[in-house]
């Protein structure tokens, strides 16, 4: 890492390398923990030719209930020619009554390399929560060389049909999204036989599907938990980066803190 | 601009579903949604097709067709091929943006063979959506915008009731109820849709996302979405 930059109550952490040099592995802190409506989150990372950085936070970000103005979190990524970003992060928690609007745009120039994932938890499942108020939209795009590879633009408004209807949430409190900017034939095959391992602890309503879209696979999953998420995409992961990336997983040891 | 007498029949040939180019072929995740018991009849198809028409096509699909038109009227390739793009990475799972992407060659070629040259390019480019060529004809046969994006919801919505009207199996009257019912809603769909400014332009729908990548190992399948 050769520059860095922080204001506000944002931090990043001293990088690691538990790689050796040529993998930084960073992780993004949010000290207050919880974000409430005002506020403004940027993330702002730009990748320099051939690196590689693993960028990961150690905590979920919380969204509390706004009485009228948005949270707004912006994470603007580039990657340039033959770098490659592994975005990793823990999951968005929206409580019910917040009010966020979350962009994420990873910008690939050339040949970049790109695995990550968005994972959104509409309420606190947990503590029996359901977001019936609030508002959240959610952008997660991907681009190469200036042209859309993704584009989804979640728009979930408590109360509405879309949170229960079949089209849209099935009555599931987590949606999440993978990733990865990859073309190679039989991605998808290798992503079903990896999560099929795991489907004798699926819980009633989940969901998990991959897709090969024009450039870009994407893993999708759908419900209860965002721990199920996570281990989802954790073992997706753990298959892709060896194959595209020619690394053996190196899981972020944030994840264990 | 209102609509001339003279492009009525244009407006009725271009929304027929005589229009050759095979959009019968496509549920849109529907033949999953029904083989997962999701849509098992005429009130979880109304839930399905009118919820997604009120929420996709309103969010995207029609704020990016009023983009294209305007950009065919202004003879603007810059803008053609952005709105195009997004429309496309928009589509959430392979065989939705097969889908586009045959439906709209399939509209190039024909409006080629009719005499309009701007559709040639359109039948070769990799990331192509019928939105980009319906808009096309609709400007050129002097279609009021209005008026295309109605016919362009239309077309959607009566290809999902045909497909829903197979797969369930709906009796005729209760797909005409549908239809009844869309009516209205493509009418509030097409205001809000026509008014949105571009930096609300964008939709998710993961239940239609699913049953799309779903629909791709389904073992017995009539549709190719």
């Amino acid at each position: 890492m050769t520059h860095c930059a922080h204001r506000g109550p944002l931090q990043v952490q001293r990088p690691l390398y538990p790689e050796g040099e040529a993998v930084c592995h960073i992780a993004i802190l949010h000290p207050p923990g919880g974000v409430v409506g005002g506020d403004e989150l940027r993330i702002e990372a730009s990748l320099e030719s051939d690196s590689h950085a693993l960028l990961t936070t150690p905590a979920a970000g919380k969204f509390y209930r706004s009485a009228g103005p948005f949270a707004r979190q912006s994470q603007c990524l580039t990657v340039a020619p033959g770098a490659t970003l592994e975005w990793l992060p823990q999951e968005n928690i929206v409580y019910a009554g917040a009010r966020l609007h979350s962009q994420t745009r990873i910008d690939l120039q050339d040949n970049a390399h790109f695995i990550g994932w968005e994972i959104l938890c509409l309420g606190r499942p947990a503590a029996g929560e359901r977001f019936t108020t609030g508002e959240c939209r959610q952008i997660f795009e991907l681009y190469r060389a200036g042209e859309p590879l993704y584009l989804e633009h979640g728009r979930y408004t408590g109360g509405e049909g879309m949170l229960d209807a079949r089209w849209g949430l099935q009555g599931q409190p987590v949606t999440a999204t993978l990733l990865c900017a990859a073309t190679r034939p039989g991605l998808v095959e290798i992503l079903r036989a990896g999560w099929e391992s795991l489907a004798t602890t699926t819980p009633p309503g989940e969901l998990v599907t991959a897709t090969q879209l024009d450039g870009c696979l994407v893993g999708r999953y759908l419900g209860p938990s965002t721990a199920r998420a996570r281990q989802l995409f954790t073992v997706a992961w753990r298959l892709l980066r060896p194959m595209l990336l020619d690394r053996p997983a190196c899981p972020s040891r944030f994840w264990t803190t | 601009m209102t609509l001339d007498p003279t492009a009525l029949p244009r407006l009725l040939q271009l929304c027929s579903p005589a229009l050759p180019v095979g959009a019968y072929a496509y549920s849109q995740g529907l033949e999953n949604a029904v083989e997962r018991g999701w849509v098992r009849d005429e009130a979880s198809a109304g839930q399905w097709i009118l919820g997604l028409l009120d929420h996709t096509l309103r969010w995207l699909d029609l704020p990016v067709f009023a983009r294209l038109y305007a950009a065919w009227g202004e003879d603007d390739p810059t803008a053609l091929r952005r709105w195009n793009a997004r429309l496309y990475a928009a589509r959430e799972a392979m065989e939705l943006q097969d889908e586009d992407r045959h439906l709209g060659a399939a509209l190039a070629r024909l409006l080629a063979d009719l005499g309009m040259t701007e559709a040639e390019p359109w039948r070769s480019q990799s990331r192509v959506c019928f939105a980009t060529l319906f808009s096309l004809a609709a400007a050129r046969w002097r279609i009021p915008l209005r008026e295309a994006a109605t016919g362009y919801a239309w077309t959607w919505t009566e290809n999902q009731v045909t497909a829903a009207t197979r797969l369930i199996p709906l009796g005729q009257t209760a797909s005409q109820r549908l239809l009844v019912a869309a009516g209205p809603i493509i009418t509030t769909t097409v205001d809000a849709g026509l008014a949105l400014p571009d930096d609300e332009i964008g939709a998710a729908a993961p239940g239609l996302a699913l049953a799309g990548a779903l629909h791709e190992t389904q073992y017995s399948r009539l549709f190719r979405s």
